[in-house]
């Protein structure tokens, strides 16, 4: 429509080719790259899974075939630059072009800088960070030639709100910049940079070892009182993947149940 | 669709973003309530939802008239039952007037903008804390965020107001299953009130600060209202949406 407003009803995605980042899991609970995988499918894109692990793929790419969806996978290392520039090319070549570039990839990091190893913090950077640089690298100049897109970088509320897990905080603010700054360069390519900062939500990659305590506690942390899902962080996605956010770029849309509108003990 | 069989109220619903804002929500199956001064433009509005199969009803309210928001919202509950949505839309342009210092243009600014939605979500908030759910979207403005050379002060300082009361109100109702969140529009084309922001040679100014390098449309605008107001944004309250083609990432 001329004036903006999205076409009304199923298909949000219809005609896209979305490439989704840490798309497996690594049990039946439910991951953000899974879930923005199966809504971006639902919403009638084409998805390119890539997870370092076949086993975890499988899971996702059943659950897009069981739905009718189109989906294909990459099983590889986004901190890697051959790696990253063979996802993009497989998209290419089996589906003709690449709209969105969904980072989902990313591990945890606790300790004061007085704690971690310094090998420990060049992973953290090189996995958070490095892959999120390396798959853009290659998948900006595809986006642009497919007339446009969008990318969508998870960070975290760790990055706005500090609380003892320093070189994973460290390296979610460095994915609200490196949003930012990609935002600015890329805009006249009509390529469309945003990140999303997700809250304590319960998903394949923080359920592992956590006590039932500790998921409640976290619940409790939100003044909503509800647990976040991966599918709250998928329907932000998909938000963001959308012509509807067409001038949206360089934001940071937090998604977190309210908890970082204020400190309340966790 | 998304907003299937909700009640919402648009403020300002009868021209610009509020205009777009009503016909999007009926198309997502919405019954709209267009609420503003503007009677015939209102009107028409509502006209226009209907014709295409929407639901939508007009009644006429000013924003910072106390009384009248009663009466709008006791309209509202006795006729429809329940109101889920609420979209504070209406404000007055920071270029109402050509004279960005004036004492009067700062009263009205802060008494439109701000009290007006802090009187919209007051008037509300009982009734959707009664149902235990609701979505508040209250319209900020990038310049709720970063400094301008050619707006009114006041203006800046009503945005501002409206974006962190956003937050206040997030935490003090999420208790009651209620969501209160800010959408940041950026250039837009001019409003009904524009006056200094409608000139040529200052929007060519304004401009460059965009790096989509054009302006945004009002559907833009609708499509972030209608993420937050539906329940695809369950999770997201207290969040600030910044729609403007990049311009507060620089």
């Amino acid at each position: 429509m001329g004036d903006g407003m999205s076409s009304n009803g199923i298909g949000r995605l219809t005609g896209k080719v979305a490439l989704v980042t840490g798309a497996g899991s690594r049990s039946e609970i439910i991951g953000n790259g899974q879930a923005a995988a199966l809504l971006f499918a639902q919403q009638g894109c084409k998805v390119v899974l890539v997870d370092f692990e076949e086993e975890n793929l499988s899971r996702t790419l059943r659950k897009i075939s069981d739905q009718g969806g189109e989906a294909s996978f990459y099983v590889g290392d986004v901190s890697n630059a051959l790696d990253c520039q063979k996802m993009v090319e497989l998209a290419v070549n089996t589906y003709g072009h690449l709209n969105i570039l969904h980072n989902n990839v990313g591990v945890g990091g606790s300790g004061t800088v007085l704690e971690v190893e310094p090998e420990q913090w060049d992973h953290i950077m090189a996995v958070n960070v490095k892959s999120m640089m390396l798959t853009s690298k290659y998948a900006i100049p595809e986006i642009a030639l497919s007339g446009g897109g969008t990318v969508i970088n998870i960070s975290s509320i760790s990055a706005i709100r500090p609380r003892g897990l320093t070189p994973y905080t460290v390296s979610k603010g460095a994915v609200i910049a490196l949003t930012k700054a990609m935002a600015v360069d890329h805009a006249a390519e009509k390529v469309r940079v945003n990140c999303i900062l997700p809250g304590p939500i319960f998903s394949s990659m923080t359920s592992v070892n956590m006590s039932d305590e500790v998921r409640e506690l976290r619940r409790r942390s939100s003044p909503m009182g509800i647990e976040g899902s991966p599918m709250d962080i998928a329907n932000a996605a998909l938000y963001l993947a959308s012509d509807e956010s067409r001038w949206v770029t360089g934001i940071s849309l937090v998604v977190d149940g309210g908890v970082s509108l204020m400190s309340p003990q966790r | 669709m998304r907003l299937e069989s909700k009640v919402s109220i648009v403020t300002g619903g009868a021209s610009g973003m509020g205009a777009a804002e009503s016909v999007l929500f009926a198309s997502e199956g919405s019954h709209v309530v267009v609420a503003d001064m503007r009677i015939e433009d209102g009107m028409e509005i509502v006209d226009e939802i209907k014709s295409s199969g929407g639901n939508a009803t007009f009644m006429e309210l000013d924003v910072t008239d106390e009384k009248r928001w009663s009466v709008v919202v006791a309209d509202v509950l006795s006729q429809f039952g329940t109101i889920d949505v609420l979209v504070n839309n209406a404000g007055l342009s920071g270029s109402y007037q050509s004279d960005i210092m004036s004492l009067e243009a700062y009263d009205r600014l802060m008494n439109v903008n701000s009290r007006g939605v802090f009187l919209g979500m007051r008037s509300v908030l009982p009734a959707m804390c009664e149902s235990g759910s609701g979505s508040i979207v209250n319209i900020s403005s990038i310049s709720g965020i970063v400094g301008q050379s050619y707006v009114h002060m006041g203006y800046n300082a009503s945005k501002g107001a409206v974006r962190i009361m956003t937050k206040s109100a997030a935490v003090q109702y999420a208790e009651n299953g209620i969501r209160v969140n800010s959408v940041h529009p950026g250039i837009m084309p001019p409003m009904v009130t524009s006056v200094g922001t409608a000139d040529p040679e200052t929007r060519k100014i304004m401009l460059e600060d965009v790096p989509m390098n054009r302006v945004g449309l009002v559907g833009e605008v609708a499509n972030a209202v209608l993420f937050l107001a539906s329940d695809e944004a369950s999770y997201i309250t207290g969040a600030e949406l910044p729609v403007d083609g990049g311009l507060t990432a620089r």
